[in-house]
């Protein structure tokens, strides 16, 4: 098994050759935004806050936003900062990695018009420069997928998250990685979860996620019911967060868990992960695409249409009704499962060889309709 | 035909996989046969009783506990939100 990528210096390989335009700060989305616009191949990578954001959230911000810069979807960066002390901060996590990067401090060039100037001339040369490349043929054990639902129901159980899960088990089978994310989602299906890890103490690491995220929203008098499941959650007859629990964890398929993970942390070692992150979609694709997965295999139910900017968000849907509704957001249709009776292995087959197809260059509804979006988690107040 | 799933032999729900109405027979599939008389309108994907259960009962599905009755639940009677609550992350009991 094996897929067509573009090698980056660092070893790791692109699915996509974009050029990335990345904000430091919000105050930098507008020139990111044009500069992105103007030029062909290159993405908007823009962030909300940064500015005044205070201890482990800052280190979050300037961790996850090189982390969307290291992913190797992307092959040449543009960093738009205000000044350069904070573009520093980022662009200093960013250079390990081996990739052309150029920098643009809107105050020091002189205002929007001269930072945008300035910004498309380099995305225009580095564009150029990284279409040279050619796909070349690479092996399992440089894929990293992620694993996410999103406008789930009680379809995504028995259908599309455990032919997520099929696929997911072929690329551990192929020594590449899979990572699993959204810590509330494993309330009420945590402990068989803790089960699969490969050790002790990281069964002990990923309960320690979960469990310590369930008492801080108990401390705090909160009640999950309202947000988690959500209202469309509940129509789709998800009646509690441990039922959509219960179906979600299908999607890491049956693989033993080798390792638990900070937000927009990568993973070091083949083999499945947890990463914490909070539910909502886009906080946690943002969370997978900074920690390395170059593509998302995403399963909804009744039907959420966001993916990623920088990871490729493959949608799969198994609900006869959403597949036929809300088809232009719709990748992969696995509701044969449901109506037939098919095998979750034939399904999650066609859903593996298809996501080697989409690894390989074919582009997914996300793409080509450009409904992607970043959102860095922020746990703390701004100053 | 209005079709049920039942995902584990000690599940007490079954999920329709085709919209239900009120006093039509729905044929049981996976890990249970028969066929279960619905009591209520019950919308694709959501969840009938298989078997009776009372206030405070432990509701099973994919074999684990998915929440608990607040009321009595009848074989047919739709299982949601209306007679069904979660037991996690409820800080505010």
């Amino acid at each position: 098994m094996s897929f067509l990528g573009y090698e980056r210096p660092d070893g790791q390989v692109g699915l996509r050759n974009h050029v990335g335009v990345i904000s430091v700060m919000d105050n930098c989305n507008p020139v990111t935004r044009a500069v992105a616009n103007a030029v062909e191949g290159a993405l908007p990578v823009t962030t909300l806050f940064v500015r005044g954001q205070l201890g482990r959230d800052l280190d979050i911000a300037y961790d996850t936003l090189a982390g969307l810069a290291r992913n190797p979807n992307i092959a040449a960066i543009v960093l738009i900062g205000l000044e350069p002390v904070t573009t520093e901060e980022v662009a200093s996590r960013i250079r390990s990695c081996g990739k052309p990067l150029e920098i643009v401090n809107i105050q020091l060039v002189g205002g929007t018009i001269e930072a945008t100037a300035l910004g498309v001339r380099h995305a225009a040369r580095l564009m150029r420069e990284a279409s040279r490349q050619k796909r070349t043929n690479q092996p399992l054990t440089k894929l990293t997928i992620g694993v996410e639902c999103g406008g789930s129901d009680t379809t995504s159980g028995l259908a599309s998250n455990p032919s997520i899960g099929f696929a997911a088990d072929q690329v551990v089978a192929g020594g590449g990685k899979v990572v699993i994310s959204e810590t509330s989602e494993f309330f009420g299906a945590e402990h068989l979860f803790a089960e699969r890890a490969e050790t002790e103490a990281v069964g002990q690491q990923f309960l320690d996620a979960v469990l310590g995220f369930e008492e801080e929203v108990m401390a705090r008098g909160l009640d999950l019911r309202g947000a988690n499941p959500s209202k469309d959650n509940i129509r789709g007859g998800l009646t509690t967060i441990e039922e959509k629990a219960l179906g979600a964890m299908s999607k890491a398929g049956t693989s033993p868990l080798v390792g638990v993970l900070k937000y927009g942390e990568a993973p070091m070692k083949a083999g499945l992960h947890f990463m914490a992150t909070p539910a909502p979609a886009v906080e946690s694709l943002t969370g997978l695409a900074a920690g390395g997965c170059q593509l998302i295999l995403f399963s909804t139910g009744v039907g959420n249409p966001i993916g990623s900017v920088v990871a490729t968000t493959l949608k799969v849907s198994g609900n006869r009704n959403t597949v036929a509704t809300f088809s232009d957001n719709i990748d992969f249709d696995v509701s044969d499962v449901i109506e037939n009776g098919s095998p979750i292995r034939e399904a999650g087959g066609r859903l593996f060889d298809f996501t080697l197809e989409v690894a390989s260059g074919a582009l997914t509804s996300s793409e080509v309709l450009d409904v992607r979006e970043t959102a860095i988690s922020r746990f703390e107040p701004s100053m | 035909m209005t079709r049920a799933i039942v995902l584990h032999p000690n599940d007490n729900v079954a999920t329709l996989i085709d919209e239900a109405a009120k006093g039509v027979s729905a044929e049981l599939r996976g890990e249970r046969t028969g066929a279960v008389e619905l009591r209520a309108d019950i919308p694709y994907g959501h969840k009938c009783a298989v078997i009776a259960l009372s206030s405070g009962d432990d509701i099973l599905k994919y074999g684990q506990v998915i929440g608990r009755a607040t009321a009595d639940i009848a074989i047919g009677d739709h299982v949601h939100t209306h007679n069904v609550e979660a037991l996690r992350a409820r800080g505010d009991r």
